[in-house]
């Protein structure tokens, strides 16, 4: 079928919708093991032409089917789990968010000033490597920090990624508590000012750093070249204190090459550190500087508010055509953009199999069109993550709902 | 009265025995409404004792030094201290727990019926509840942080909340964590680190300022108050939404007029601005205005100073700051004054001793501090001496001496005995309402709390009228 483009989209999602979007699946999570939940549960359709409808909501994963065939969204929003169904949103008086998971978003255009290989919606295997820091950097964080369990990464479709924590305490959580969290994985990123933690570096973010290093040299000053320019030093130089500015240039001018300016300007730190005459502040500079670059830059007003909505899973984004799929965090390393399936590439993965088998069955008279399509395609890989996550949700739940055996 | 808002209530009187087991440690967590009977008198004087002490937070809270800093605490404690609120002082002060007295136990009981009758004023709309809330956790870390040696965990444990301390073998392993993730300056080992719920202490993560593992934080023991007082702050806010639901069974008018105007009173109106719309008090027309829109301790001032053309210092600073809270004009009023002193003393002297209190009273020199008139609660419990002119002719005048007074101001004869026998019980304020009654013609519809207030319900008033 060859290239996608965007006036495809309108011809191709009906089959999306019918034979690849896996509607099971999705409607097991957004349940957690109780019918009842999926039906509270706000969804939103974007449909063509930007019409955007909120507070939809589903009675059974057969009704939902058959809207998603029916409207056939270019985006589906997932908001919060409500008190009331939201479609009888106008007729109820007290209706409001109760639950909803934690989510993160991460978006590629906040980097625009560490990258310089792309800018704006573009994104290439280099500046992706910011994406695989986020990751790594939050899933850890959530885990050893927080103790959560079941998070979710997927692909926003473009050039980002988005993480739901779907750990049923999580869920509750109220705003206060999604605040805390947000803002303590949070660090911001313009200024030096900010950034700076003195002499003492917090434990979550010397585990960030034990994961940035690796990458680092390679990263920011052979890929994104940042020390390579003029521009590039003189933005630099911005990040470090007053003091040792004028020195440093002069330090970082002293070679050619980006890679061994970096060189050149760390060991010139670190023979003042040892001198002692960086005032105790400044003394992590050089971590500073890589958590400036590379720390996961959160967008934080998407985690803050129980209300906020957040793109589904599975959607296809209707510029890239590419899928929002699912992918497992300890593999990001693999995790290729550029690979995402493409609605195009879908259909086509379908009609190939359908051509193979029928030619099969026409030579071997079997019947294999139980074969659920989307197992013919790429997107079983992402499919079978989700799948994975859906099971640990699911036996968790099973061994807290099992009743305790009755004391006599 | 029975502020657990009870559907039945309970007529049990508080022996003072009972107090040991009511109250057990000087802070409270106010957990329990109070079920003792009190009266009607005692709940407004609580009530309005308690609002000065939150009063008094708000102001310090507004100056620029450090919450809970040494200067901070001493301003707070001298203002205590002047406006005589020795119970608060006591409870905020004394260490916790040990060896309480009968004095003690009062202070014990004054705040948890104070709190809980503030906590009826305000409940009513989200506004007061916030301003509510923010100063009685001010109150709630102040004191928590006066608290010394064990009366800390005495007070975790009466009230159910199991922090402990983690052990030295656990402190030892976390050791680098600890120390690289702790904010403030302290001594690993001299320092108890608590291990709690992530969510009690969200500021502290938020801020990145404590070690945080498997979803709990390690708070070192001097952030336990932010921990303690957030869970405070919850229970709080539970509380109040839970009150203001309950409010409509609580079905005593008076109780029901008394807390409305309580609650009127705390929008920090204050007068201490020169109200714009108010700039129209002339100087030639104060005779009439004394006459007519005064309370009787204003009233009684001005005729002092008409008389006399001199006033003590006392009375200087009550007229003083009462004038510019109506709205006269510093200038108008440095003029006022000027002809009134002249009258007996040269232009010089007045320049050189009087004209100071005038500039001082409308922040014009000195710390150039915008002063607040003073309310009811400040002048009733100011000392007066003898010979002084100045306080609540409530309190201070001898009956003979009120009634007769109001009957020359034009009273009937048993609606002057009822005012000074009012005043006899210690009802000031409402014997000062009655005085308005009678005067304007007109039901006193709030609690008279500050004089400016009645000022401006008689005056303001008028204005209205005319302007409709
Ligand atoms: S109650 Fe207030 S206004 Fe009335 S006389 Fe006493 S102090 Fe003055
Ligand atoms: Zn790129």
């Amino acid at each position: 079928m060859g290239e996608y483009t965007e006036e495809l989209l309108q011809e191709l999602l009906p089959l999306f919708y019918s034979r690849l979007f896996p509607c099971n699946s999705f409607y097991r999570w957004l349940s957690y093991g109780s019918s009842a939940t999926f039906k509270l549960r706000e969804l939103s359709f974007t449909l063509l032409g930007d019409i955007y409808i909120r507070y939809q909501s589903f009675e059974s994963m057969e009704n939902f089917s058959n809207e998603l065939n029916k409207h056939k969204p270019i985006k589906i929003d997932i908001g919060a789990i409500y008190n009331h169904p939201p479609k009888y949103k106008t007729q109820i008086q007290k209706f409001g968010p109760v639950e909803k998971e934690l989510v993160f978003d991460i978006d590629m255009t906040d980097y625009d000033d560490v990258r310089t290989c792309c800018s704006g919606t573009d994104i290439c295997s280099k500046c992706w490597k910011f994406m695989v820091l986020a990751c790594k950097v939050l899933d850890a964080a959530l885990r050893e920090d927080f103790g959560f369990k079941h998070m979710l990464w997927v692909f926003s479709g473009r050039r980002g990624v988005h993480c739901w924590v779907c750990d049923e305490n999580v869920k509750k959580f109220t705003d206060e508590e999604r605040k805390a969290v947000a803002e303590y994985l949070f660090v911001k990123k313009d200024g030096h000012k900010n950034i700076l933690f003195g002499d003492k570096i917090h434990t979550s973010l010397r585990r960030a750093l034990t994961i940035i290093k690796p990458y680092f040299n390679q990263m920011m000053f052979v890929e994104q070249n940042i020390l390579g320019t003029d521009e590039g030093i003189k933005k630099f130089l911005k990040n470090i204190h007053e003091e040792i500015r004028i020195q440093s240039e002069e330090v970082l001018r002293s070679v050619e090459g980006s890679e061994a300016r970096w060189k050149v300007f760390c060991d010139y730190f670190r023979t003042l550190s040892q001198k002692q005459s960086i005032p105790k502040i400044y003394k992590n500079t050089i971590e500073e500087l890589m958590l400036l670059y590379c720390y996961p830059r959160l967008d934080i007003n998407v985690s803050k508010g129980i209300n906020h909505l957040l793109k589904a899973p599975f959607c296809v984004h209707p510029k890239t055509g590419k899928v929002c799929i699912p992918f497992n965090p300890k593999t990001v390393d693999k995790f290729d953009p550029a690979t995402v399936p493409t609605l195009t590439l879908l259909v086509d993965e379908i009609n190939k199999y359908d051509q193979i088998t029928k030619e099969e069955e026409m030579a071997d008279g079997v019947n294999s069109s139980k074969i659920k399509d989307y197992k013919k395609t790429s997107l079983l890989k992402s499919i079978t993550v989700f799948e994975d996550f859906l099971r640990n949700i699911e036996r968790e739940l099973k061994q807290k709902r099992k009743p305790t055996p009755m004391e006599f | 009265m029975d502020l657990g808002l009870n559907r039945r209530r309970k007529q049990q009187k508080v022996i003072p025995d009972g107090l040991k087991e009511l109250y057990p440690h000087d802070l409270n967590f106010f957990t329990v409404p109070p079920s003792s009977e009190i009266s009607l008198s005692e709940f407004e004087d609580l009530a309005v004792e308690r609002l000065n002490v939150l009063r008094i937070l708000a102001f310090a809270s507004q100056k620029p030094v450090k919450q809970f800093g040494t200067e901070w605490k001493n301003f707070v404690y001298e203002e205590l201290q002047k406006q005589n609120l020795k119970k608060f002082l006591r409870i905020i002060k004394s260490s916790g727990s040990s060896n309480p007295s009968e004095l003690d136990y009062q202070a014990r009981r004054a705040d948890h019926i104070s709190h809980f009758i503030l906590r009826l004023a305000y409940c009513r709309s989200e506004e007061l509840r916030r301003w509510f809330k923010d100063r009685e956790l001010e109150l709630f870390k102040l004191r928590f942080l006066e608290l010394r040696g064990a009366s800390v965990q005495q007070f975790l444990e009466i009230n159910n909340l199991h922090y402990y301390p983690i052990n030295e073998d656990e402190r030892d392993e976390l050791r680098e964590q600890l120390i690289d993730s702790t904010g403030g300056l302290f001594i690993l080992d001299n320092t108890d680190f608590y291990k709690v719920p992530f969510s009690d202490v969200p500021n502290l993560v938020r801020n990145r300022k404590v070690f945080v593992q498997s979803g709990y934080a390690y708070i070192p023991s001097f952030e336990l108050v932010t921990c303690i007082s957030n869970i405070y702050r919850h229970t709080l806010s539970e509380n109040l939404i839970y009150a203001f639901k309950r409010m409509p069974l609580l079905d005593d008018d008076r109780i029901n007029h008394l807390l409305h105007n309580l609650n009127d009173a705390y929008t920090g109106k204050d007068y201490s601005e020169v109200n714009a719309n108010k700039s129209e008090i002339q100087v030639g027309n104060l005779d009439k205005h004394a006459k007519d829109h005064y309370p009787l301790c204003m009233r009684h001032i001005h005729e002092t100073l008409k008389a006399n053309h001199h006033l003590k210092h006392g009375c200087r600073l009550q007229y003083l700051l009462f004038l510019k809270g109506i709205g006269l004009k510093y200038e108008d009023c440095m003029e006022f004054w000027r002809q009134e002193f002249t009258k007996n003393i040269d232009e010089d002297k007045f320049q050189k001793q009087y004209s100071y209190l005038v500039k001082h009273c409308y922040g014009k020199v000195g710390s150039m501090l915008n002063y607040s008139p003073y309310s009811c609660v400040k002048i009733i419990t100011d000392s007066v001496g003898y010979g002084e002119q100045h306080g609540c002719p409530y309190k201070q005048w001898e009956s003979t001496v009120l009634k007769e007074k109001l009957e020359s101001y034009g009273l009937r004869q048993e609606n002057a005995i009822e005012i000074s026998e009012m005043a006899q019980k210690g009802h000031y304020q409402l014997a000062c309402g009655k005085y308005f009654e009678y005067t304007r013609f007109k039901e006193n519809k709030n609690v008279i709390n500050h004089p400016n207030q009645y000022f401006d319900e008689s005056y303001g008033a008028i204005k209205r009228e005319e302007f409709e």
